[in-house]
Formats: structure tokens, sequence, C-alpha cells
């Protein structure tokens, strides 16, 4: 990734610096670019465009949301060619490398969850692509920072007020957004997969109180097979895997929306002190 | 010859030698040639496993995984136009890419294709094009009224349709060559030599003669006005070549017979002499003698090589030169096709309107 802004130069290094600086010789899946349009735009209303293999795939955007851009553009990257694995549209958390799949659709509180599970403790692996082998059911952590939008960024201050929150960008094309930083711990175990232990759907409800309830695994495939990306492009390969990831986690639902009692009840689950569902 | 990708189709063995500055320098250069799926059979073929990066062997995994997608997408799509076309007893013919799957020829192992190219009778297209709009296809962009008329009385192939239910582009032509053009086939001819395959049990259709499929790749690398991943089209030439030679030893003076006959010399001196150079295609010495006539000038000849060079394979991505290359090779491929007033008239047209990017934010993951 190279880019000649200064701004997000630091951000970048904010996010994604490891304490270990990358050895020599290190493979580069993506070679991107973030940078400024040359033309009239440089001074009126100034942008910024992606581009990866030389190509820009986007529209520009305004050259204050060049962070975001770039966070999106690497989904977008991931997205369209990581089919090696089974791509969840999850958030992630582990506890003591055993995984917690929170699969959801964007509204659902997946992201707001995994960000308020690792601010308590819990390792964060993703909270956007849960990367899967198929040949193995692992998940493979890449803990980014965390895109919270409009509200859910008031929560997280409100359970967590040091949280580790970036600038905010109050006008994006999906509202407003502040990065959560992930925490060192996560960060320092990005090399080790997790295994699933548990596959809870989320559901933000405004008012609603906590429900954790077990989910039919026939249900449970229905719902994990919808919320994988390339579910359809890896035909046997994804109902292979799916099945197989079914039958090694606990399933179920949990509609929620005080964001402490929920992380509380799904810390009690990871501890196997499964609550009393309602 | 700098560019690391072609240097590995040559050769895959080079590699061997390579440390991760080359191997960083070549990623990009074989994914936006749509060739890392290609790559990957040629590791497997010359065992090259233990040389290449982990994070790079997935990444051809994950190119291969897409490919047997849109394959099988493209060979349902053939599927729905064959019964259609059987239904109206309308004469069918795949080309290219979902041609090279449906009669099981080498490239269908890792071809990428975005669309399929089916080929029926010229007396035939106006019908073929109802029968498929009644049956449910829809024109697959905005055409407006030049775009339309662009197509039909210029082009050998109508506006790309879709189904609404399916993701495959289906693009319908009568000819391998826009009629206008310098290059002008007789398609009578080409359905003279067809070969019938089958696209499912008792579903036939027919794909080009083996040196007709040859001289239509040819056509299409001389014409094409979207070279942006031409390589591919080079090395698909390569893998058929070698195939069909391997069939047939005679192989080699039939393609030449047909290219007199199908008057198609020039574009395939520009394909032997492109996938020579650029893919370490060998052909007989009785070939590179038979095409050095139809050979352009001296001059000519090496400032197109010198563009196809810079077009397909570039030392790296996002040179000025490459996109120099590619306006130069553009405006030749319509010259080729069109007569000067309506090139012209054209280029202007299409300047106006410049493609959009093709991704949206908004439907980015997170």
């Amino acid at each position: 990734m190279s880019t000649p802004l200064a701004e997000l130069s630091s951000l970048l290094a904010r996010y994604y610096a490891r304490p270990d600086p990358l050895p020599g010789g290190q493979f580069i899946d993506f070679d991107l670019r973030v940078s400024r349009p040359v033309g009239l735009r440089r001074w009126v209303r100034p942008q910024v465009q992606f581009e990866v293999d030389s190509v820009r795939p986007f529209e520009p955007h305004p050259l204050e949301n060049a962070f975001p851009m770039f966070e999106w553009g690497l989904n977008w990257c991931i997205a369209t060619s990581a089919h090696r694995h089974m791509m969840l549209h999850a958030g992630i958390v582990a506890f003591d490398d055993r995984a917690m799949i929170l699969p959801g659709t964007p509204g659902s509180g997946k992201s707001t969850l995994s960000a308020a599970l690792q601010l308590r403790g819990a390792r964060l692996l993703s909270d956007e692509f849960g990367l899967v082998r198929p040949e193995r059911i692992d998940l493979l952590p890449m803990p980014r920072g965390i895109p919270l939008k409009n509200a859910s960024i008031e929560a997280i201050l409100e359970f967590a007020p040091d949280a580790d929150l970036g600038p905010t960008y109050p006008n994006t094309r999906k509202g407003r957004i502040r990065h959560l930083r992930p925490q060192q711990f996560s960060r320092d175990r990005q090399d080790r997969p997790a295994t699933p232990r548990w596959l809870v759907f989320p559901k933000y409800r405004a008012g609603a109180p906590e429900q954790l309830r077990r989910l039919d695994k026939i249900e449970a495939f229905r719902q994990l097979a919808f919320n994988c990306f390339n579910y359809r492009l890896l035909g046997g390969v994804a109902f292979q895997a799916v099945t197989e990831l079914i039958n090694s986690v606990d399933c179920y639902t949990f509609q929620f929306s005080r964001l402490s009692r929920a992380v509380e009840q799904l810390q009690a689950l990871a501890a196997d002190r499964e609550p009393g569902s309602g | 010859m700098m560019n690391l990708l072609v240097r590995f189709l040559r050769e895959p063995a080079i590699v061997r030698d390579w440390d991760m500055a080359a191997w960083n320098a070549f990623v990009p250069l074989a994914r936006s040639a749509r060739l890392l799926g290609r790559c990957a059979y040629l590791v497997e073929q010359h065992g090259l496993h233990a040389v290449v990066p982990p994070a790079l062997l997935d990444q051809m995994r994950g190119a291969l995984a897409q490919t047997r997608y849109v394959q099988v997408q493209a060979q349902r799509e053939l599927r729905h136009v064959a019964r259609l076309m059987a239904r109206e007893h309308i004469p069918l013919a795949a080309l290219k890419g979902v041609a090279y799957l449906v009669a099981r020829l080498p490239p269908c192992q890792w071809r990428n294709l975005s669309d399929i190219d089916v080929l029926v009778p010229q007396q035939d297209i106006a019908r073929a094009e109802r029968a498929l709009l009644n049956a449910g296809w829809q024109p697959s962009g905005d055409f407006d009224d030049y775009d339309r008329h662009y197509y039909r009385e210029w082009m050998h192939e109508v506006p790309p349709m879709r189904h609404p239910a399916r993701e495959t582009e289906v693009d319908l032509h009568h000819n391998l060559a826009p009629p206008v053009s310098r290059v002008s086939i007789d398609a009578a001819r080409l359905w003279e030599a067809m070969v019938e395959v089958e696209a499912a049990p008792g579903l036939k259709l027919s794909v080009l003669g083996p040196a007709d499929m040859l001289l239509h790749n040819a056509v299409h690398l001389f014409m094409n006005d979207e070279l942006r991943g031409g390589l591919r089209d080079v090395v698909d030439f390569r893998d058929l070549y070698e195939h069909f030679l391997g069939a047939d030893a005679g192989f080699e003076q039939a393609l030449l017979a047909r290219a007199d006959r199908l008057d198609c010399g020039l574009p395939l001196y520009y394909a032997v002499s492109t996938a020579t150079r650029l893919c370490g295609l060998q052909p007989g010495a009785a070939v590179i003698e038979a095409l050095a006539r139809f050979a352009p000038a001296a001059p000519v000849d090496r400032l197109m090589r010198w563009l196809i060079e810079q077009a397909l394979a570039p030392d790296r991505l996002g040179l000025r030169v490459t996109g120099l290359a590619h306006q130069a090779l553009y405006i030749r491929s319509h010259w080729v096709r069109m007569p000067l007033p309506m090139l012209l008239r054209h280029l202007v047209r299409k300047w106006l309107k410049r493609r959009q990017p093709q991704a949206s934010i908004a439907d980015t993951p997170g």
C-alpha cells in the first residue's frame, strides 16, 4: 500500500503497523495505491481515488474520506478474490482460540457486538469477514479497524468510554463512521487461526430484552449459507464446509438491545455457563 | 523482454531463480491478465509448488474456484440458448471460451469467461434475436439509438443480451468480423467446416473447425478493441495450436490453406508471431516461411510488435506507454474494421461516453 497522503499514512501506521516490522521479502497480495486525482479537483472539492492493479474500480471520493475509502477498497479486493476461502459475512471473536461466529447483514449488530466483546478481552479475528479454510474448518484472523456506524459509535463509547476510536467521518456513503482500533492482544495473534465453537446470529432490536435461544441446525445451515459471500461460487465446497462447521458448533439466535447485558450473556456462553434462555 | 508473466509463460522453471520482489512484480500482471488459473496449471505441470509463495498458491486456487463457477454458469447459459435455437430450427455454434469448454479443449481447465459468444447464420440472426427476447432475455445495457444503429448496420453481432434470472451475457454473432472491415470472412464457409458437439446429452450444437477456431482467435486479437487481458487470448492460441498439432501432424498445412481460403493471412501472421514472442509457441519452419509474405512492411511490423508488447506485456502495470499503446491499437482496431468517416464519428461518440467505474463503494462489505 502506498499513498502520498500524510494523514492517511499515519492512520495506516496506527491501524496496521506490527510491533515486529515485516521482514524483507514479504509476499504482497495486493499492491494498493490511494492518491489524489490530477486536474481541477486538486483544488476544488478535492478528491481521493483507490487503485489496485493500476485499475480504479470506484468513483473518486471526497478527500476527507480517504481512510474509509481505503478500508472499503481493501474489502472489495478480498471479497472479489479470496475464493480459496469460504467467506462468511460475520464478526468473529475468539476465547482461547475457540471462535464465536456472529453472522449478520448490515444493521444486525455484528460489528458492534464484535467490538464490544473485544473491548472486554475477547480476541478479535474480524468484524466483517469470517475466512474459513474449507479443508480444515478453521478461521483465519484479520484484525482490522472496526467501522462503527452512526448510533453504534455512541453505544460503544457509552459501553467503554476509553475505547480507542479514530477520527470521525461524518459524511460517507454509509453514514457517519469511526474506526475502533483493535487491541494489541488481537493484533499480536493475527497469524493464529481459531476453531469454531459457537454460532450466534445477532439481531439488534431497540428496547427488546436480551434473548439467547438455541437454533435448530438445519435453520442455522440455511442462515449461515445465506450469510456466506461466496456460497454459490464455491458450490459443493461451501456446502460441505458449512455442513461441517454447523456440526462442530452450538447454534443460537440472539436478540439484544443493551450492549453490556449482551456482552455479559455471550461471555457467560463462552465460559460454558449457558444462561437460561427466555 | 522484461515482463515476468511472459517469461514465466515461456519458461516456467525460471521461477526457481525468483526472489520475493520478482513474485511481487509478477502477481499484478498475472491477475490483471486473468491468467492466475493458467499459471496454477503450469506450476503443477512443472512441479514448482515448493518454490511458489503459499499466499500466491492461495490466490491461484481462489482464481480457479471463481473460474469453475463462471464456467458452470456459461455452460448453463449455453444450454438455455441451444434449446431455444433447436426449437426454432436455427443452427447454433459456440465461439471462443464457451466453445473450448463445450468441446473439452485444453483451455477449458483454467479459462475464465464473462460472457458467451455464439454464432448463427446471417439470415437467421434477426429471428434468433427475436426468439431470445421473446423468451425473456433482455438487452444487457442501456443502448441508445446510436449504439443500436452501430450494432445493426456495422457490426457482426447484435447488442448483448442477458436473462434477468441469470448472470451470463450472451453475445449473438453472425460472423467473426464486421462485414465492413478489411478482414471480411465469408461466414457460409465457416458453417461448412463446423464440428458437432453436445451441450448436454442429445443437445447438439457446433463449434468452429480447428483451423477456423484459431483463425477466429487471430482475427479477434487483430481487431479487438478491448486488449486489456488480451494476453489470455494469445495463451489460448498457443494452447489450441499445440493441441491441434498434437492431434494431427498435418494441422499447420491445413491452417495455412484455410487462412488463404478465408483471407485471414495477416491476422494469422500477427497471431503466430505474437504467440511465438510472448508465449513460446514454436511454429514449424514452413509456417513461418508461408506467413512471411503476409507480414506488413518492416517499419509497420516493428511498430506493431512494439505496440502489442506494450499493450499485452508491459513491464509493470500502470505505465503511461501501456495506455498509449492501448489507444493506438484501439484506434487501429477500428481503422481495420470501419471506413474512415464512420470511424471518426464513432470514436468521438465513444470518447463522449467513456466507461464508468465497475463497482460501487456502497456495495462493498463493511
